[in-house]
């Protein structure tokens, strides 16, 4: 970790010291001036930009080292500033507090923005290196004509909207030299270390979860939780989007999940994520597993980037996104998918992911994640490549390897991929599907199957299931070809001598072949 | 702030009226923002900056939706600000325009417009006054990236589509519930009395308000047929005088609002 410590100021620079709250400002200070737009025109000078360097930082201090309501003014203040000319701008907040910590500074950092925007006649925009700050003529002409008196207000609304801050010091710099030095070695290798423990953080390091409800409008049962290890399925909302934007707007599309008990860890099924599905979707639906493909899957509104499909021809996973309009190998468009996917049901056997949920450590780990995975699109594989680990990386077929099932069951068992064998899912070893059966075997099945319809009520083989969702948290079949259909679908009552009785409820079946025979031999073994 | 849309069927004239009430406001001192709302059209051009305008918001919301997988943590909303602001808002010599520009792509833009709505309507609080040139279909209205209008403005020409392209945005925009304080007309091109009627008459029984029946203007074809800015219009002709009447009634609702 990045040692964090005070910024050492050079011998010899020009510097100016202000200790102490101001008692007033020559500006007015509201929420109202937010998205104030300074105008060419209308500016006295601009400080970063596209044209200077420029950086915001908070670092968190041990109390003692801050000294509280301090402004640090390193280099030329405003009133020694040309009008119209831009000049380089870093700055730096040391803060300190019973509860401030490293993980606290970027969300300190992050309103610098918000609380500069209430300052009349100052506009901030865009944040960490990319700063760029206009001040008014107008406010110069009603007096502003230092930075400490900026410093000050932004210190001010800090520890007012940011109670936890105890204090809190400024060190702000306008000099060339010393904000390159300081961005290059202070502020870049902080920024960094920040966008690395992204990376690492996962569901069990969090309290809460987000919610997003954004598209309810079309699909009302819809319910995102979006976790540090599971982002949005539109791809556009990280863990941390939502919590900034559940800080702004606690009531707003993106709430709170306090994400309470774990009571699965490999499927990653939370007490609180479950309470707070079954009241968004009105008890549509009670359970959410966010790492699972079968068991009570998360929810899909219509916005996915991509679609997970199971093919249980071959017990594996496809997925297919958005941009790729041909068939998948099993025989179905993305659009198709999509239409069975969405509005906000638990479809067993497809399941709507926005792209960035295959850097996830936890993608799918219940179903074995990449290790049931046997398909993709080429374009999308290639993005997202050095996610897939090495030992499966190239045993994952694209529509070079294979459009059909035919096909894709001939590249599999060529590459030997792992639902060929059986599939063990690294979260905890266990083996998960049996494998694919020798094709003789279930020639058999089959046979049984059909000779004794009356004692064992089973569907007729091979079916292919289009939409394998009619009973809804039943476990997938762990062999191809075998898969059943969930509900009594043949009724033989017994004692009816003559013709049978079949009902099928709510069912998308296509049947190669089906073969009734007469029960009249067998009558008498009974 | 006072915001006004300006539709109407494409080729009634509706952006060459929304330039000439953008020039004309804003040389009145209001603090005035531009937006062209209508990826067919071609206000820019018609208020001679189009040289001025270097990206569109719909180009910034493209590369937002390509880039926003490695943004980290990045703040997503300050990052959209920061292009509309640096990049998309051109800073014209009495106004501010921002064009909207392409349609949405494939995907979901739930997320995107909803932080688009945000970033938009704080900046729009802050101008005295907010012209759109808005398609008919309302699209960005609909799209909730921009929240309501306080006024509509109809523009048809002579023309029964125009007329009944007036109706249905009359409609949807209720539909669309924009909380609009009032819904106006004005007949664009109008160069004989039966037409005078005939738009006097729909505007009774539709309920809107007749702002004003403007003549055919030979000099308007011909600016653009030279490609020059219609804002370039002689200041005495009749058309010019009659759009002036629409200003002084815009700008005595801005500052009623105030």
């Amino acid at each position: 970790m990045v040692e964090r410590k005070k910024i050492e100021i050079p011998e010899g620079v020009k510097k100016k010291e202000s200790v102490g709250e101001e008692a007033e400002f020559p500006f007015d200070i509201s929420p109202m001036y937010e998205g104030e737009r300074v105008r060419k025109g209308d500016m006295h000078v601009e400080l970063g930009g596209t044209s200077q360097p420029g950086f915001e930082l908070v670092i968190a201090l041990p109390e003692e080292q801050v000294e509280d309501m301090k402004v640090t003014l390193v280099g030329p203040d405003l009133d020694e500033m040309e009008e119209g000319k831009a000049y380089p701008y870093a700055m730096i907040y040391y803060v300190a507090g019973e509860q401030v910590d490293n993980d606290l500074e970027p969300v300190i950092e992050r309103r610098n923005h918000d609380f500069q925007n209430y300052l009349e006649g100052y506009m901030h925009l865009n944040q960490r290196y990319d700063i760029w700050i206009r001040i008014s003529k107008g406010s110069v002409k009603k007096g502003l004509n230092s930075l400490t008196q900026i410093a000050k207000a932004t210190m001010m609304l800090f520890k007012n909207e940011m109670p936890f801050i105890e204090k809190i010091e400024a060190v702000y710099i306008t000099d060339a030299e010393l904000v390159d030095k300081l961005l290059k070695e202070v502020a870049m290798p902080i920024y960094e270390e920040r966008d690395a423990r992204v990376e690492a953080l996962h569901d069990e390091d969090v309290e809460e979860f987000y919610s997003c409800t954004l598209c309810q409008s079309f699909a009302p049962t819809n319910v995102c939780v979006i976790s540090p290890d599971r982002p949005s399925l539109c791809g556009a909302i990280t863990w941390f989007d939502g919590r900034a934007a559940a800080r702004v707007d606690p009531e707003g599309p993106n709430k709170a999940i306090p994400r309470g008990d774990l009571i699965d860890p490999i499927g990653g099924e939370y007490s609180g994520v479950n309470e707070f599905a079954k009241e968004e979707s009105g008890g549509e639906y009670d359970r959410i597993k966010l790492h699972s493909f079968f068991e009570y899957p998360h929810t899909s509104c219509g916005c996915f980037e991509v679609i997970g499909f199971y093919m249980p021809e071959v017990d594996g996973i496809g997925w297919v996104h958005r941009g790729y309009a041909e068939p998948a190998p099993n025989g179905l468009t993305f659009s198709t998918m999509a239409g069975q996917t969405g509005g906000g049901k638990q479809i067993i056997g497809f399941l709507g992911v926005g792209i960035s949920y295959f850097r996830s450590k936890k993608f799918i780990q219940a179903d074995g994640g990449w290790y049931r995975t046997v398909w993709m699109p080429k374009e999308l594989k290639e993005r997202i490549a050095k996610y897939i680990p090495d030992d499966v990386r190239d045993k994952i077929a694209t529509e070079e390897d294979a459009k059909t099932l035919d096909e894709l069951r001939e590249f599999l068992k060529k590459v030997e991929h792992p639902v060929v064998t059986g599939v063990v899912r690294p979260v905890d070893g266990k083996k998960i599907t049996e494998g694919w059966k020798e094709e003789e075997e279930v020639e058999e099945v089959v046979e049984e199957a059909v000779e004794a319809p009356a004692a064992q009520p089973q569907a007729v083989q091979p079916v292919q299931p289009v939409q394998p969702a009619m009973q809804p948290m039943q476990p997938m079949p762990a062999q191809p070809f075998q898969f059943q259909l969930p509900m009594p679908q043949f009724q033989l009552p017994a004692g009816q001598p003559a013709g049978i009785k079949l009902i099928i409820k709510d069912a998308k079946i296509i049947i190669d072949k089906v073969i009734v025979k007469s029960e009249k031999e067998k009558k008498g073994g009974k | 702030m006072v915001v006004v849309a300006v539709t109407g069927k494409g080729g009634t004239g509706k952006t060459v009226i929304s330039a000439l009430l953008i020039h004309f406001i804003s040389k009145r001192g209001l603090n005035l923002l531009a937006v062209d709302a209508d990826p067919d059209s071609n206000l820019p051009d018609a208020l001679g900056v189009a040289d001025e305008v270097t990206k569109t918001l719909g180009e910034i919301r493209e590369v937002f939706q390509v880039s926003r997988d490695e943004m980290g943590t990045t703040d997503k909303e300050q990052w959209l600000e920061g292009k509309i602001y640096g990049e998309a808002i051109c800073e014209c010599d009495n106004f501010d325009l921002l064009v909207m520009g392409r349609p949405e792509g494939e995907g979901c833009y739930c997320y995107t417009n909803n932080l688009l709505k945000g970033v938009l309507r704080k900046l729009m609080r802050h101008y005295d006054v907010v012209v759109i040139d808005s398609e008919a279909g309302l699209e960005h209205f609909s799209r909730g990236t921009i929240s309501g209008a306080d006024y509509i403005i109809v523009v048809t020409d002579m023309s029964q589509k125009g007329l009944a392209t007036a109706k249905r945005i009359k409609e949807l925009s209720k539909e669309l519930n924009l909380k609009f304080k009032d819904i106006f007309l004005i007949g664009n091109r109008i160069t004989n009395s039966e037409a005078e009627e005939v738009i006097k008459r729909f505007a009774d029984e539709e309920g809107l308000k007749l702002l004003e029946l403007l003549p055919y203007d030979e000099k308007i074809a011909e600016l653009d047929l030279r490609g020059e800015p219609v804002i370039n219009l002689p200041e005495d002709s009749e058309y010019t005088r009659k759009v002036k009447n629409i200003v002084d009634v815009l700008i005595n609702l801005v500052e009623a609002a105030v």
